[in-house]
């Protein structure tokens, strides 16, 4: 156990500092402001410091350790050569104040990643300000209720959210002051029509939904839906978490969608460093692009005086929408984030097609091996598909309940099973539409290989004796945590004893 | 043109995965795809390109842009160019920590949580609350988040109900975000006056007792430290919550606003484990008293123990959160910045308490130096008569923007135009200084401010 505030040697810091600039007058502090009682931070000379560090990543489960079904999530493999380009000093130190002659090559990269970003998605303007999925949906959200204000439609205040999406899109919609109507799934899963048509009326501003939904089908009555929204004269929004499915095959503006968030960190590679940094940049049609935050990359032929600090014959600058909602954040957006996506889209540029095509076939044959698998083993009793479909798109669902009823198994016990097998474990749990769910996403980044040898542990996993799936996990570095006991005994921070 | 085949281990794979399935081609498995919205033909975008190939346009695009380390900088404003330790950038790229998710599987997940655990003690410690959670976006959004909250918990009491102030001070863009996420909860933002020194107007902040926060800065976005702040809170009283926004730096040296009186400390956590990186991605401090936890937005980690008794760390008090309250969520926040976080975290166990002190110092001194210089340079004014952190206001004869322009096409990046965030301080200059200003930086400034002063007709 490496504890990081049990270091408190004798070595003053990690990292000494070059002697300050002298001045004529010390600076001094306002007496009422001195700081007398410095922080308690632990004292570490830097190879205890690297020790530590690198101890705790041990204890840590990344794409880089192997393979990574979280369901929803898009865990791909992360190009390292995006890193790299992301410490160059040409994006690592700008300031996003600098004038625009300092930022040519950024702004002609942020440039291109609009212009990529509303090819994909049929959108006609892309912001790159959004910092996250979520805050992306709060953004267009944000949008539409201005566009509505400035139609003087201010009573549209419902935004309709079907029961299986994912929490962001009511959370988001209810900060930005909108009332939720949730609409109840078919029983396969999918949308309910009937269901928006009773809903949809001159209250309704938008409807939030993803396609493929959360079950990993394709909503095929999508324009239907859109048509139901727009007539009742509300907008519609896409969830781009899934976007990943069908990028290059269908978008959401052929679809009918008036507004888009991306998840870059999902779709684009930005790693996802246990937590964030992501991106969350949002497309909209014409008619909502006078709303979005500012400013926006945009360009013009160069001058003869602009050409020799130009990038291209382009000169780039920044443009405020003319109606625009102001900022979500203080700067532009996570612009390290966009880089490393930027390196990433590269990689593909028209292939993009490609990516989604092997996402949705590494999918599909996980889904069927691991069917196959269980067969093989006398396991296939133990669950069933979650939604019924002869085809999915980048992941799919299952239901563990019949392993529940039979054995006792949870969705829980079998994930804690996989982490006993080295892997990261699916999504468990959601959507809520499926019990005992568990939700596989495999990526196009994972070999034929990877996911036949998965489909075999799965199975076994299903083999193994009930109680002892209780127990697992028992190889990892701690086995089950009681989050019960967390909660119920808030520690969180290190608890110096008071002197 | 080369094939994008490093990055799909199943190319040249696939007729025999689909012959499995029993499919005859790629299209089969897009079947559910009516033709009504499919995509004719290819993506309308340049072909793909090599990691060679990507990363000589990345050298060529990025390189075109003037980085601040290229030439005398005194632009901050809200960002600072610290130094990180080496060690920062090679220990958070190790792919366990960079190539995780979301700590949702807490067995396999410890290294991070136990990481953020240790966050969450640093920044408690560094800002003098016992609460902090592992990051929001940036200071911006935790100033925002701050003001809804303190608007969650105060509002039953409050005599102004859906109300919090502002200072005046407050650079707009910051101002628009937290515009933004109060309107949905009609909060309405009203400002708080300052005095020409820089510093709070103690008067006018009776207007705010009675209403759910006060949000002010310290540095303020002037750079001036402001003993005032230490009185607030005995003014507004225990019904409105007094949120700090910080440097985080700049405590090493002065006092923690939760000794103070703050009631939740919010910041720009950058200065501490990162570049400026053209804004982004950053992280926002959040820290707050015992009386704010149930209602505070973001991820918090608590030390539990696993079935064997043994210490063990996990996400706690996830009921406040989006995936589990949806609509009614303390915020909707998901991803955060808990790689940058954890920078931030490697960088404060790097310094120390001995060594945030000498940081902030370095800070300070540079400052002093450049308020020295500066001050005894013709035609140069320096604004506030107070102390100072690391960034202060000059006046400059004529146009700031003129004189700024004059300055980059000698060589200098000069500071932030005031007028960008005050309309009539046209001539005003805000000077930033770091760790990171040398003394013959602060000389080519003052030397070329002269000149600006004594030639503004022919230079401009």
């Amino acid at each position: 156990m490496s504890r990081l505030f049990e270091h408190n040697g004798a070595v003053n810091t990690g990292y000494s500092q070059p002697t300050p600039i002298q001045c004529e007058s010390p600076p001094a502090v306002p007496a009422g402001l001195v700081r007398n009682r410095a922080a308690r931070w632990p004292r570490l000379s830097e190879p205890e410091m690297v020790r530590h560090f690198t101890w705790l990543s041990k204890r840590n489960f990344g794409i880089d350790t192997g393979f990574y079904p979280l369901g929803s999530c898009t865990m791909k493999h992360n190009p390292r050569v995006n890193e790299v380009i992301a410490q160059l000093p040409g994006i690592a130190d700008i300031h996003p104040h600098q004038p625009e002659h300092h930022l040519q090559g950024l702004l002609s990269i942020f440039y291109e990643m609009q212009h990529m970003l509303e090819v994909c998605a049929g959108m006609d303007q892309v912001t790159l300000q959004p910092v996250a999925g979520a805050q992306g949906e709060f953004t267009a959200v944000r949008c539409i209720q201005e566009y509505f204000r400035h139609r003087g439609e201010a009573q549209r205040t419902k935004v309709i959210v079907p029961d299986s999406a994912h929490g962001t899109n009511p959370a988001s919609a209810a900060m930005s002051g909108f009332e939720i109507v949730e609409i109840p799934s078919l029983e396969d899963g999918r949308m309910d029509l009937d269901a928006l048509a009773a809903v949809a009326d001159e209250t309704t501003a938008a409807m939030m939904i993803t396609n493929p939904n959360t079950l990993g089908l394709f909503e095929a009555d999508i324009k239907a839906a859109s048509e139901i929204v727009h007539q009742a004269g509300g907008q519609m929004y896409y969830d781009g978490a899934n976007f990943n499915a069908i990028l290059g095959i269908t978008s959401p503006g052929l679809m009918g969608f008036d507004a888009v968030h991306f998840n870059l960190h999902k779709t684009f590679s930005q790693p996802h460093g246990g937590g964030g940094p992501g991106s969350g940049p949002i497309g909209v049609k014409a008619h909502l692009a006078p709303f979005l935050p500012g400013p926006l990359a945009a360009r013009r032929p160069a001058s003869s005086g602009e050409l020799a600090q130009a990038v291209d014959e382009h000169w780039y600058h920044w443009e405020q929408p003319k109606h625009s909602i102001g900022k979500v954040q203080q700067w532009h957006g996570n612009a390290g984030a966009v880089i490393r996506c930027w390196a990433y889209y590269r990689r593909y540029g028209s292939g993009l097609k490609a990516m989604s095509e092997h996402a949705v076939l590494n999918a599909n044959y996980l889904r069927h091996a691991i069917h196959r698998e269980a067969k093989k083993a006398g396991v296939d009793h133990l669950f069933v598909d979650g939604a019924e479909t002869d085809v999915a798109k980048h992941e799919f669902t299952l239901s563990m309940q019949p392993a529940k009823e039979a054995l006792g198994v949870s969705a829980m016990d079998v994930a804690k099973g996989l982490l006993d097998r080295g892997y990261m474990a699916p999504t468990v749990y959601f959507p809520l539409v499926v019990p005992e769910c568990m939700m596989i996403e495999p990526t196009e980044t994972e070999s034929k290989d990877t996911l036949d040898t998965f489909a075999e542990h799965f199975a076994q996993v299903l083999k193994t004796d009930a109680e002892a799936l209780h127990e697992a996990p028992t190889t990892t570095p701690v086995r089950r945590v009681d989050e019960v006991y967390a909660a119920r005994n808030l520690c969180l921070r290190h608890p110096y004893e008071e002197a | 043109m080369n094939d994008v085949v490093d990055q799909l281990p199943n190319r040249g794979r696939e007729a025999e995965m689909l012959l499995e399935m029993g499919l005859d081609s790629m299209e089969d498995l897009f079947s559910d795809i009516p033709e009504d919205v499919r995509f004719n033909g290819d993506l309308p975008l340049p072909g793909p390109q090599s990691e060679e190939e990507i990363i000589s346009d990345a050298r060529r695009l990025l390189g075109a842009n003037i980085d601040m380390g290229s030439r005398p900088s005194f632009l901050g404003a809200g960002l600072y160019r610290n130094y990180v330790p080496a060690a920062v950038f090679q220990l958070v790229t190790r792919g366990e920590f960079l190539t995780a998710y979301t700590p949702y599987q807490p067995e396999v997940s410890q290294g991070m949580l136990q990481a953020m655990w240790e966050f969450q003690t640093l920044i408690s410690e560094l800002v003098g609350l016992p609460i902090a959670n592992l990051s929001l976006y940036d200071g911006s959004t935790a100033a925002a988040e701050a003001l809804t909250c303190a608007v969650r918990v105060h509002n039953r009491k409050a005599s102004q109900p859906n109300t919090v102030y502002v200072s005046a001070l407050t650079p707009p863009d910051k101002l628009s975000v937290m515009h933004n996420y109060c309107q949905g909860a009609e909060i309405e933002i009203r400002t708080l006056a300052h005095n020409a020194d820089g510093t709070l107007d103690l008067e006018a902040l009776n207007e705010a007792a009675g209403s759910c926060g006060v949000y002010l800065e310290q540095p303020n976005p002037l750079g001036v430290l402001d003993e005032g702040l230490t009185t607030v809170k005995s003014i507004i009283g225990d019904h409105t919550a007094l949120i700090v926004g910080v440097q985080p730096v700049s405590l090493g040296v002065v006092e923690a606003p939760g000794h103070y009186g703050a009631d939740i400390v919010v910041g720009e956590g950058q200065p501490l484990g990162s570049p400026v990186t053209g804004g982004g991605p950053l992280y926002g401090i959040f820290a707050c008293s015992k009386p704010y936890l149930r209602l505070m937005p973001g991820r918090i980690v608590g030390r539990s123990i696993d079935v064997d008794g043994k210490e063990a760390y996990c996400l706690t008090l996830s009921t406040r959160e989006q995936h589990i309250r949806r609509h009614r969520a303390t915020s909707n926040i998901c991803t955060n910045e808990t790689l940058i976080a954890l920078m931030g975290a490697m960088h404060m166990a790097l310094l120390g308490p001995d060594g945030l002190r000498d940081l902030a110092n370095r800070n300070m001194m540079a400052c002093q130096r450049a308020k020295e210089v500066l001050s005894a340079t013709p035609g140069v004014r320096l604004v506030h008569d107070a102390p100072h952190f690391n960034e202060f206001v000059i006046e400059v004869q004529g146009s700031a923007a003129q004189c700024l322009a004059y300055l980059d096409s000698n060589g200098i990046i000069g500071g932030l135009d005031m007028s960008r965030w005050y309309e009539e301080a046209t001539s005003q200059i805000l000077i930033t200084t770091t760790d990171q200003t040398t003394l013959a930086d602060i000389e080519s400034l003052s030397a070329q401010l002269a000149l600006w002063s004594t030639h503004m007709e022919v230079l401009a």
